[in-house]
């Protein structure tokens, strides 16, 4: 910890005084870059009631020593702070054990993906304020049982981010997003619904506030006059946004890093059937508007789709270039960090379940069960390592393949590779979700729920 | 941290679009990470968290803005950046220009630091890891364990408009293990965790091994557990990390951010009878060397001990600056945030149930047939509905009274108003435990805790 005032250099120039002190001193380095320029908006009842502006920025240093590596960052960009950080690196690379394959590479140049658009530099304030009060504005007018909107605003950031290391790879990119979501209450007879929606864009001018305020509304009306959910096992037809917030929960379990610490429920399993044949499960980056979408990884390795699942077999993990190397692989371009903080480890981009022949109708039909449409509660109910999940959840009951009636918070409950086996149908409309996973409804023979 | 002169000067200069407040965080802060997998060091990291937050009140309305370039230069720039964004509805400045007369805030630190973070060794750090580690390993059916280390120390000023100047070094240091147990195809995780608002003599206190064994207890005990069954059901929490169901339930709710957007059911209960007559419910910054512990909140008040309810009667709501403003409630120092890039809110600090009565035997014995839910995990609630869930990571069957087999897969959901008042019985032996709550002010070290409960029906997640 340092007094204030020295001067910040810019990342450009702190990444090359960064791999030349790296180079002088012997070390393998890695600087991963990111600075963000963002803007949040909220609105309530008709005012602006938070404007928010940032601009963050920093590096994350990863050293190979002895074939150990040592992570460290730092948002002060003043030499000082980066001889520290640089310190920090190799100390704690001095306090890991090695692995073997540890080193770094100069990978093939990825592919060409515009993530970027128009950009934001036409885009006023107002319109951007426009956009937050559309959104608020829309939303009350909607249904006189509209109570408030404690959730939602308008967000942009541009993103700009560059990998480097001493092996002689530099990439750069630029990514921007614009984006509203929105939550609103509704109230009737003592009963309170919320309700959400959102939409994400690379092009501001794409954003239609008033229409994803009044389906928000909707969605909250829906679920007014909710009765309690039986107790036991039941049908079931799971909304792809519902299935989609599952599979994000154990999106780890395809983690080639998991799988060698022994947490993933699909370790060894390579070649197997872990699904119903109707599932096929593929990690594509290289959309251009996926939520995830990226050219190139953490580490610098190109971007390509990956299946995953291919008619219910298991096909591939996803790795980067160390859990790779020591599981006889190549990497899949999926190194990912979460911030500047942590550490390198793998993660997917852009989850999809590939959409079947199954339309809206066919999938509900004749069945008298539970509509799933969405959980709450997955970082403590639902578990990675065993795949089993105990939810809170929200939905519908089913009488011959026509809504009954909402149910009151129930539970489900079961185990994801189980519920994969057990799909019997798979609808044709893919969802998208803010949780970067894509997914169509599907039907299930048996669903454990709780109710009261 | 900083010059005088040049905060004086951004905060002043912040308003020159006409805002009412204008309020300067600083922050810089360092922490470590650390991850022990099978006994092998396999992830070693931390860093250098530097940045400024400057934010403006405009009436009630907010403009927050940050940057990590906290120069002269950088600041000037943040300033001007932040008057610029109103814009032409900036309003006049109604409190008057002036010059800055800083009173600093006389804050004693409730607790400091024997064995500081920033001075002890890697290798220390990576003793207590590997002493935990020896706790769990082997222990039983237990094959593979993960050890967390982690500290972090950060130091803050909030400076404002009204002259307010406070620092404080706040410093966090937390070990957790996961243990996984297996048998053939069975599986199962147990987790511990504690930590405190100290440096690592925290662990001469909690010793290392203690925390693998429980972990290790955790998992065998669950192992070969059946699957809960599903629907209402009696249920006794047990103490400690059983205050999620507090937290989660009805702390989320008391919160003026919920409450100042008429988003909480108890919104307009003040003096109501809420809960069972047996229950009293505490949000306490003051406690020494806890994980929750606020010297000086990130507004610059001292924290405080706030009395939510007192034998089931509503007695106040956590407020921020901007939730008092909106709710007319004396502020209470829960201004938290978790970094300069997070606006503050009303969040909790150590927030729990107090001692009651009975035993845990006691309300074990008043349960016919129901579920004891020894150790519980995470959960979530949406404020606007009250509606919570949280998971059990440890539950037994009670069975005429006696704790009979273990169960697996049990999740608890409801409503907190509803919940509340089925607390039908409390024991005397309370005790905090540790998380990060995650708000609208980012992720934050707060205690959850209470004595062992009884909660006359709730219903339960199961499959069976």
């Amino acid at each position: 910890m340092t007094a204030t005032g020295e001067q910040q250099l810019s990342l450009p120039d702190a990444r090359a005084y960064l791999l030349e002190r790296a180079r002088e001193r012997g070390v393998t380095l890695e600087v991963y870059g990111q600075r963000t320029n963002a803007t949040s908006i909220r609105a309530f009842d008709g005012d602006v009631s938070e404007f928010k502006l940032s601009a963050r920025q920093g590096v994350a240093l990863r050293a190979v020593v002895r074939g150990a590596w040592g992570h460290s960052f730092s948002e002060n960009l003043s030499r000082p702070a980066l001889d520290r950080a640089l310190d920090m690196a190799i100390e704690n690379a001095e306090l890991v054990a090695p692995e073997p394959g540890a080193g770094l590479q100069n990978w093939p140049p990825p592919p060409a993906l515009d993530l970027y658009g128009e950009g934001l530099s036409g885009v006023t304030v107002e319109q951007k304020v426009g956009v937050a009060l559309d959104l608020e504005r829309a939303a009350r007018e909607a249904d006189p049982r509209m109570t408030s909107v404690p959730y939602g605003g308008y967000q942009d950031g541009d993103v700009y981010g560059t990998v480097a290391n001493t092996e002689g790879l530099t990439r750069e990119d630029r990514q921007l997003y614009a984006m509203h979501m929105i939550a609103p209450l509704v109230s009737e007879n003592g009963q309170n619904k919320m309700g959400r929606d959102w939409q994400f864009t690379r092009e501001f001018t794409e954003l239609d506030p008033t229409r994803t305020a009044i389906s928000a509304v909707e969605k909250a009306t829906e679920l007014l006059g909710a009765q309690p959910a039986p107790s036991g096992t039941f049908p079931a037809l799971i909304t792809g946004d519902c299935l989609a917030q599952l599979l994000m929960l154990y999106s780890g379990m395809f983690s080639g890093k998991m799988v060698e610490e022994g947490k993933s429920p699909l370790a060894g399993r390579l070649g197997e059937q872990v699904a119903s044949p109707l599932v096929t499960l593929v990690d594509d980056a290289t959309l251009p508007r996926g939520l995830n979408s990226r050219a190139f990884d953490a580490e610098g390795c190109p971007s390509a789709p990956l299946t995953l699942i291919e008619a219910g077999r298991l096909t591939a993990f996803l790795h980067n270039a160390q859990t790779a190397a020591r599981a006889g692989a190549q990497s899949t371009g999926h190194a990912a960090r979460q911030g500047l903080q942590g550490t390198v480890g793998v993660a997917p981009s852009n989850l999809i379940l590939s959409p079947g022949g199954a339309d809206a109708a066919a999938l509900a039909s004749g069945l008298t069960g539970v509509r799933l449409t969405g959980v709450a509660g997955g970082h403590a109910g639902a578990n990675p390592i065993t795949g089993d999940f105990s939810l809170q959840a929200e939905g519908f009951w089913l009488e011959g393949g026509e809504v009954a009636h909402p149910l009151e918070v129930f539970t489900v409950a079961g185990n994801i590779l189980d519920l994969l086996a057990g799909i019997e149908a798979v609808g044709s409309e893919l969802e998208d979700t803010m949780y970067g996973v894509s997914a169509p409804a599907v039907r299930v023979a048996g669903l454990a729920v709780g109710g009261g | 941290m900083l010059d005088q002169a040049l905060v004086a000067e951004v905060l002043t200069l912040a308003r020159a679009g006409g805002a009412d407040f204008s309020e300067l965080f600083v922050e810089d802060s360092v922490n470590t990470n650390l991850r022990l997998h099978q006994g092998e060091v396999k992830d070693a990291g931390g860093g250098n968290l530097f940045g400024a937050g400057l934010r403006l009140l405009y009436g009630t309305r907010v403009v927050y803005a940050y940057t990590n370039d906290v120069t002269p230069a950088g600041l000037r720039d943040l300033a001007d950046q932040v008057a610029r964004a109103r814009g032409a509805a900036g309003e006049t400045d109604r409190s008057g220009a002036g010059g800055m007369d800083f009173r600093r805030v006389d804050a004693q630190p409730l607790y400091v630091a024997r064995q500081h973070p920033l001075q002890a060794a890697g290798r220390d750090k990576l003793a207590l890891m590997r002493r935990a580690h020896g706790g769990a390993a082997g222990v039983g059916d237990v094959k593979t364990v993960d050890v967390n280390y982690l500290d972090r120390v950060q130091r803050v000023l909030v400076a404002n408009s009204e002259g307010l100047w406070a620092e404080d070094e706040r410093v966090w240091s937390r070990l957790s293990v996961t243990a996984i147990a297996q048998d053939g195809t069975l599986r199962q995780t147990g987790f511990y965790g504690p930590g405190a608002g100290q440096g690592l003599e925290f662990f001469d206190e909690v010793a290392p091994e203690s925390i693998g064994a429980e972990a290790a207890r955790i998992a065998n005990a669950m192992l070969r557990a059946g699957y809960a069954p599903a629907g209402k059901l009696p249920v006794v929490i047990g103490n400690e990390f059983g205050g999620v169901i507090f937290h989660e339930a009805c702390g989320h709710i008391l919160e003026t951010t919920a409450v100042e957007k008429n988003a909480s059911v108890f919104a307009d209960k003040l003096g109501e009878k809420i809960a069972h007559e047996s229950v009293s419910a505490i949000d306490d910054g003051t406690i020494p060397g806890s994980w929750g512990m606020v010297t000086v909140d990130d507004e610059g008040m001292k924290g405080e001990r706030t009395v939510l309810i007192e034998n089931g009667v509503l007695k106040s709501f956590m407020v921020d600056r901007v939730g008092s403003m909106k709710t007319g409630y004396a502020r209470t120092g829960s201004g938290r945030r978790q970094n300069y890039t997070f606006a503050p809110a009303s969040r909790m600090r150590s927030t729990f149930i107090d001692n009651g009565q009975e035993t845990p035997e006691s309300l074990i014995r008043q349960v016919s047939h129901g579920i004891y839910a020894r150790r519980m995990g995470g959960g979530s609630v949406t404020p606007g509905t009250g509606d919570y869930n949280f998971a059990v990571n440890e539950a037994y069957m009670i069975r005429d009274g006696e704790i009979a087999e273990p169960l697996k897969g049990a999740s608890l959901v409801g409503n907190g108003a509803q919940d509340l008042r089925n607390i039908v019985g409390v024991a005397g032996d309370l005790a905090l435990g540790q998380g990060m709550c995650g708000s609208i002010s980012g992720s934050l070290p707060t205690d959850v805790g209470q004595p062992h409960i009884l909660i006359s029906e709730i219903t339960v997640g199961g499959r069976a």
